[in-house]
């Protein structure tokens, strides 16, 4: 039984070291929001796109572009004030997969502007991909 | 696996900030996702994948998994077929190799293996004491199955693993099988049989001088008596094997299947094949968009109403809808009302229009739907695909005109209370009830059969367009109907043999 649980243990660091599971829904929500007709020469061209970047280090073409920032932000804004609460900022980390439930965000009081929530969701990404 | 939206998270929001948010709106998946995920099995192929990362643990993960992906190896049999001796193991996976055109390993060939060290060790091990170490043999196989025919072509393990340990030792080295056949007899017919047994030298087919003569007479002159038969030894045997095989059997427990050999082995074979060539239950999310088909009195409406209650699907009568559509003085009353007025049918489009509205609400969309009283023919069925409305399950009920004649003629309506009976199925509780009722005009014997024959002259049509339907015998009690609709919608639709 102990042998069971550290082979588990080990699976999991496997898991979190290579970000596994963030790969997966990644790749998942890309085949479901594009549809292609083919979808595993897809996901190998996706994968391979991702080898390159890593080993040349050139960006990786995001999933969510800087329009659809806006666009995101701008939902949260409806009364157009220019900025959006702590508490919306947080939820949309949430939706996009770049914050879990449970980590403390700090709340500076003052609410945030697009150009720091365009920032927080870059640089979040920017982390999630350079662990592949 | 995949992303859905935070629902949670979302009305925490809205109920701290007391007012309604562009965040607070319930998400709304279009449903062509959805679909497109059944339609091309993404859940089952990101499963795989990940199976396959977690076995392996390579370091750099995506060279292998452009690697897995291009190799599309998800489906190739992998069979485990277990038995006593005699029990007919090794026909059965040479017949099975040969159908699915997959790879058989036994220990017969492993350790026949040429230029491997470890089969050489396992014949000098094998020739002193008739057995080959669990260590060994698992590591042999271990090594066939990393070779590319066993990767592209899948494989077929005859016989192996002997014991509980061997079993443990193959899940460790991540072999995992996804069918595991044992053969099944009682002992006095396998002892028996052994001494009938007979082995071709040049191809190793194992042939029996009772069951399964070879026709040809120059394989009759070469066959050989293989040793170890006699009733003693295969007694000695089958002891082993009934000690082993009881403790190798729950390291199986969802894949198994146990087929009696005690039947003629193109049986055994049949019933194997139709085993390793079902699919699983996979964990994969599913909408049910059902549609029933059949004709007036086949029980569809009850059948949607079970489903709808069972399940929570919504139950889409479409004469219903029709019927509300008029009462509620909606949009489409005044296009509906001249058609219901002249008693002819209404026109397609404007059923679509109506259909449509209903069946992009929320609820629809969420909790899947039951869907019956349209299509009625081949064109209605073209109509709705070119909506975007795609069934996921289709069925058709058969009954016979006798049945249905029954089941609607013998309808009666209390004019007094509203209360409907059933001269045979629901018959009213007094006779002074009954000699009021009276009956609906349309439940007449003749318009039955009118209408009857009006859907049997599309069903061929319908039942090509949806190719992958199942026909139902709707003959039956309705909560037997129930169960095979209900076994329909669970497991997978049976995958099209290439």
């Amino acid at each position: 039984m102990g042998a069971n649980s550290s082979r588990e243990l080990e699976a999991r660091n496997y898991l979190e070291k290579h970000q596994i599971i963030e790969l997966l829904n990644f790749l998942t929500s890309a085949l479901l929001f594009f549809r292609p007709e083919k979808p595993r020469e897809y996901l190998i061209s996706i994968l391979e796109q991702l080898r390159i970047a890593k080993l040349t280090g050139v960006a990786f073409p995001f999933f969510m572009d800087n329009s659809n920032i806006v666009a995101m932000f701008e939902m949260m804004d409806s009364s157009n004030k220019g900025i959006i609460s702590f508490i919306q900022y947080k939820e949309a980390l949430k939706t996009l997969g770049l914050c879990t439930a449970d980590e403390v965000l700090k709340d500076d009081g003052h609410g945030i502007t697009l150009e720091k929530f365009r920032r927080e969701v870059n640089k979040r990404t920017q982390e999630i991909w350079s662990a592949f | 696996m995949t992303r859905g939206p935070s629902d949670a998270g979302h009305q925490g929001a809205a109920a701290l900030h007391g007012g309604m948010d562009a965040t607070t709106a319930p998400h709304r998946i279009p449903p062509e996702m959805p679909q497109y995920g059944e339609a091309n099995h993404v859940f089952e192929m990101m499963q795989n994948m990940l199976e396959q990362l977690l076995i392996h643990q390579p370091k750099d993960p995506i060279p292998f998994m452009i690697n897995h992906l291009q190799r599309d190896n998800d489906y190739v049999p992998k069979i485990v077929i277990l038995g006593p001796p005699a029990s007919g193991k090794t026909t059965i996976a040479m017949w099975l190799c040969k159908h699915l055109n997959s790879n058989l390993l036994s220990v017969g060939n492993l350790i026949a293996k040429e230029f491997s060290s470890l089969a050489a060790d396992a014949r000098r091990h094998y020739q002193k004491f008739k057995t080959v170490p669990s260590m060994l043999l698992i590591r042999l196989v271990q090594e066939r199955l990393s070779e590319e025919d066993c990767v592209r072509r899948g494989w077929i393990l005859d016989g192996i693993p002997e014991t509980r340990e061997q079993a443990l030792m193959i899940q460790t080295v991540g072999i995992v099988p996804r069918h595991v056949i044992v053969l099944s007899a009682p002992d006095t017919v396998l002892i028996e049989r052994n001494l009938g047994k007979r082995l071709d030298p040049q191809t190793g087919e194992v042939y029996h001088t009772t069951f399964d003569w070879p026709p040809e007479s120059e394989i009759q002159n070469r066959l050989m008596v293989p040793a170890g038969i006699s009733e003693g030894e295969t007694a000695q045997k089958l002891l082993e094997y009934h000690r082993n095989i009881t403790r190798i059997l729950p390291s199986y427990p969802k894949i198994l299947k146990v087929i009696p050999a005690d039947q003629p082995c193109v049986d055994v074979f049949s019933q194997a094949l139709t085993y390793v060539q079902s699919i699983h239950r996979s964990n994969a999310p599913f909408t049910p968009r059902v549609l029933l088909c059949g004709p007036v009195g086949s029980g569809k409406s009850l059948q949607a109403a079970l489903l709808a209650q069972k399940y929570g699907l919504v139950n889409v009568c479409c004469g219903q809808l029709l019927k509300e559509a008029v009462a509620d003085k909606s949009k489409y009353c005044e296009m509906i009302l001249p058609f219901f007025e002249k008693e002819t049918a209404v026109p397609d489009s404007i059923i679509m229009k109506v259909l449509s509205q209903r069946l992009d609400q929320q609820d629809c969309v969420e909790r899947g739907w039951v869907l019956h009283g349209f299509p009625r023919d081949l064109d209605q069925a073209h109509v709705l695909d070119s909506w975007g409305y795609k069934p996921n399950r289709v069925f058709f009920l058969n009954v016979p005109f006798d049945s249905i004649a029954e089941r609607l003629t013998l309808r009666r309506t209390d004019p007094v209370t509203g209360e409907r009976y059933h001269l045979m199925y629901k018959p009213p509780p007094t006779m002074e009830i009954q000699a009021r009722l009276l009956q609906n005009p349309k439940d007449a014997e003749e318009r039955i059969k009118l209408r009857m024959d009006l859907f049997y002259r599309s069903a061929a049509d319908l039942e090509q367009f949806y190719r992958q339907a199942i026909t139902l015998n709707g003959d039956q009690d309705p909560y037997t109907v129930f169960e095979y609709i209900e076994s329909g919608i669970i497991n997978p639709l049976p995958k099209k043999v290439p």
